[in-house]
């Protein structure tokens, strides 16, 4: 018999990231580099732990291999418990039935067992590709508080970017009666993160029904909440206050790095009783030349940097050579950047490698239309000596 | 070759040499190349080896040791089977005292020995900065004949207290002396370490320590190599022992050769240490870096050339280091100029200050001191 856990953690992986293009071909979003030292899963899973929480089912599907590697038993996020711990899910064939997750409520659903194992009160589902720091538990006081039966995590956004997102309309009290999904005229600012807290047992109910019925997409945001709506349920807006970013496209991925080196942007890393954990590469520190500069950066062990690097992230393992000019971009581990190689407004994958002067990206000094144009190099590319990369180019 | 060889290693020796820098501290939990234990070298070259039974025998001081060892999961030494064994100070009924040297030491943990299945033990002490393939020492032991291994490298001497070997054409040592001079010509230098047959070693100890002997190099090494029984392995590669606070600085300082570097970290063979989970190094707008070995953690907005940063070091605007090695947590502020010195952990050198020692001597501050 396992030992009763009030709230048990379900982190959904299993997307694949299909607008980050040749960055999730191999892996699954949630592995994707980020940081300079970690993957984006990394922010979820230590959320999760930093807010007391010990039980977490990472439901992987895509490209699970380096996902399921990566979390491994849990040890480098303190998961590795006796009890509980993080257990990976991927779709597996049952009795009656064996099947793909079909949906956020279906993977969840076709789970129940898992949850039920723990005699979970509250069940907090999770998404594997955000950047944020927050702490759970005071959202599960609050959903204890309000007794509710779902509690949706908000964020205040713009009226103009509102209708890119999922919004919560609430009466005063934040309880919820609308949901529109990406509304054309938005009634109110509170997007959804995609982080819900429901009292297992109603969730459960409503899991069971959206099963039975065929139409159903077996998603949280189209089927259970409406379903939960329309029948009246508790469900209240959780305010969030701080720095939360979906890193899904490209353009917002290198902008959430670039927040990283901007003091301001409230992606505080260096909170010492909020640590972000990351599996380590036992790399030596990184070593900085005769022929260095370095600006605005950040970067990470394991790298030999000779050459010029200005508002960038270097990642582990990174070597960059003389007279080789790296600024504003994202450089993922292992890639060598080579002698005279210019890397401007771009992101270049793991093991990736930039000849002999080759140009890679330009300089970009704004946004257009909120995207940035980003050249990508995919992980394990060769670009040629002299070779020639365009501006928001997309290199496999 | 797996499982065939444990370890003993001793945690304390040399401490009155590294002064300062052991005031808080064992010699193997001296931090060491930025982000390590000079231990960490050890472990990690019996973990690369295969070797996962270690025995790590203590004499004082060795909290500090315990804290980065844990239960030894950051170098997979938590085994189920194996691991590490920490002796502490054991004081034997019949000495009424902590034990004098080697040999009364190896002597309390005979039990630890016996019981271990393995057939070859590594003796070591846990000041060596190398990358050993053990399994390499091992077969050249075998093929040898010889009672017992000993490893050397080649290096030059310089005023640190030093043990020089001679050798024959089998590789065999005719001669072991201590030498406190310097000199331009490369010589075959101990590395203090071991490689024998469990039993030999069980039945060297018993004898000696029958006999009243204390020190292993000078009771039992010495009459072994008189009798032509002692081998010698050459460790390739960079190689050596830190005992005390120059060799400390002109090794670590070797850490800024490329070379080196590869030779010590290189390849597969990872060197493990403590994972702390620092974030990555952030270098600011003002920050001026040169020749300069950095690891995670540092917020860096003045100059650093030719130094050594440790984790989570704060190097401020204006404030400028160089050749000089800052531990863990330390923190140079605004204005102010270090040349020539070492750090301890958390040390702090407020505004405007002049620190200056020279290459040859360069300052100690110690451990969680404000100047």
């Amino acid at each position: 018999m396992l030992t009763k856990k009030e709230c048990v953690a379900m982190l959904l992986a299993g997307g694949q990231g299909t607008r980050l293009g040749a960055l999730t071909q191999s892996v699954a979003k949630p592995a994707v580099p980020f940081g300079g030292k970690y993957r984006i899963i990394d922010f979820t899973l230590s959320n999760t732990i930093n807010s007391g929480i010990d039980t977490i089912g990472v439901l992987t599907q895509y490209q699970p291999f380096e996902l399921n590697q990566y979390i491994g038993n849990g040890q480098p996020w303190d998961l590795d418990r006796l009890n509980g711990g993080a257990f990976v899910l991927p779709p597996y064939q049952k009795a009656k039935s064996g099947e793909w997750y079909k949906g956020t409520a279906n993977a969840i659903f076709q789970n129940i067992d898992f949850v039920d194992r723990y005699k979970a009160e509250y069940v907090l589902i999770l998404s594997g590709d955000h950047i944020y720091r927050m702490d759970y538990s005071k959202m599960l006081s609050y959903h204890k508080s309000k007794n509710a039966d779902c509690t949706i995590a908000v964020l205040d956004v713009s009226l103009e970017s509102a209708s890119r997102f999922g919004i919560m309309n609430t009466l005063n009290d934040n309880s919820i009666y609308e949901f529109e999904e990406k509304p054309k005229h938005p009634k109110s600012t509170k997007a959804s993160m995609g982080i819900y807290i429901f009292t297992w047992e109603k969730l459960r109910k409503y899991l069971i029904s959206d099963e039975a019925d065929k139409s159903s997409h077996n998603d949280f945001g189209k089927n259970i909440i409406p379903a939960m709506l329309n029948a009246k349920e508790k469900l209240f807006a959780y305010e969030f206050e701080g720095y939360w970013k979906d890193v899904g496209t490209i353009s917002s991925l290198w902008e959430a790095n670039m927040d990283m080196l901007d003091n301001d942007s409230g992606l505080n890393m260096n909170d010492k009783d909020w640590k972000i954990y990351a599996r380590n590469t036992a790399e030596p520190p990184h070593f900085i030349g005769e022929g260095a500069k370095i600006s605005n950066s950040i970067i990470t062990e394991g790298c030999n940097i000779n050459g010029c690097i200005n508002n960038s992230i270097i990642f582990t393992g990174v070597d960059v050579d003389d007279g080789a000019i790296v600024s504003d971009s994202i450089i993922m581990p292992n890639a060598k950047i080579s002698a005279g190689a210019v890397i401007k407004h771009s992101i270049v994958g793991w093991n990736s490698k930039a000849g002999v002067d080759a140009k890679i990206g330009e300089e970009q000094k704004a946004a257009i239309n909120g995207e940035w144009k980003i050249a990508v190099i995919g992980p394990d590319v060769v670009v040629g000596d002299k070779a020639v990369v365009a501006a928001g180019a997309m290199v496999e | 070759m797996n499982n065939k060889m444990l370890s003993i290693l001793f945690a304390s020796g040399n401490e009155s040499k590294l002064n300062e820098l052991t005031i808080h501290r064992t010699t193997a939990s001296l931090p060491f190349g930025g982000r390590y234990r000079l231990i960490d070298f050890t472990l990690s070259n019996l973990v690369n080896s295969g070797v996962t039974r270690i025995g790590i025998i203590t004499r004082s001081n060795y909290s500090s040791l315990m804290d980065h060892i844990r239960m030894g999961r950051d170098w997979d030494l938590n085994r189920k089977n194996s691991g590490i064994a920490v002796f502490p100070p054991f004081v034997l009924n019949t000495s009424r005292d902590v034990y004098k040297g080697k040999i009364e030491a190896i002597y309390t943990i005979t039990d630890f020995i016996n019981k271990s299945p393995e057939d070859y033990v590594i003796v070591a002490n846990c000041n060596i900065a190398a990358n050993i393939d053990f399994n390499a020492v091992l077969e050249n032991h075998i093929e040898s004949g010889a009672d017992i291994t000993m490893l050397c490298h080649s290096g030059l001497l310089t005023s640190s207290r030093r043990v020089v070997i001679s050798k024959n054409d089998k590789n065999r040592v005719t001669d072991i002396f201590f030498v406190e001079s310097t000199s331009q010509n490369e010589r075959l230098l101990s590395l203090n370490a071991y490689v024998m047959k469990k039993d030999k070693l069980v039945v060297y100890v018993e004898n000696a320590y029958a006999r009243g002997h204390v020190d292993f190099e000078k009771d039992i090494l010495f009459a072994e190599a008189a009798l032509g029984a002692v081998n010698v392995y050459e460790v390739p590669g960079y190689a050596s022992i830190i005992d005390d606070v120059k060799m400390y600085y002109t090794e670590s300082m070797k850490l800024l050769n490329y070379d080196t570097r590869e030779q010590l970290f290189g390849a597969d063979k990872k060197i493990y240490t403590k994972v702390k989970d620092s974030i990555p190094t952030k270098y600011g707008k003002s920050s001026f870096v040169k020749n300069s070995l950095i690891a995670d953690g540092c917020t860096i907005d003045g100059t650093v050339e030719n130094s050594i940063l440790f984790r989570n070091v704060r190097i401020k605007e204006g404030a400028v280091v160089r050749d000089s090695i800052i531990m863990e947590d330390g923190e140079i502020m605004e204005d102010s100029t270090l040349s020539y010195a070492i750090t301890d952990k958390s040390v702090t050198i407020k505004e405007n200050r002049q620190i200056s020692g020279f290459s040859t001597y360069p300052i100690v501050i110690v451990k969680n001191k404000v100047v």
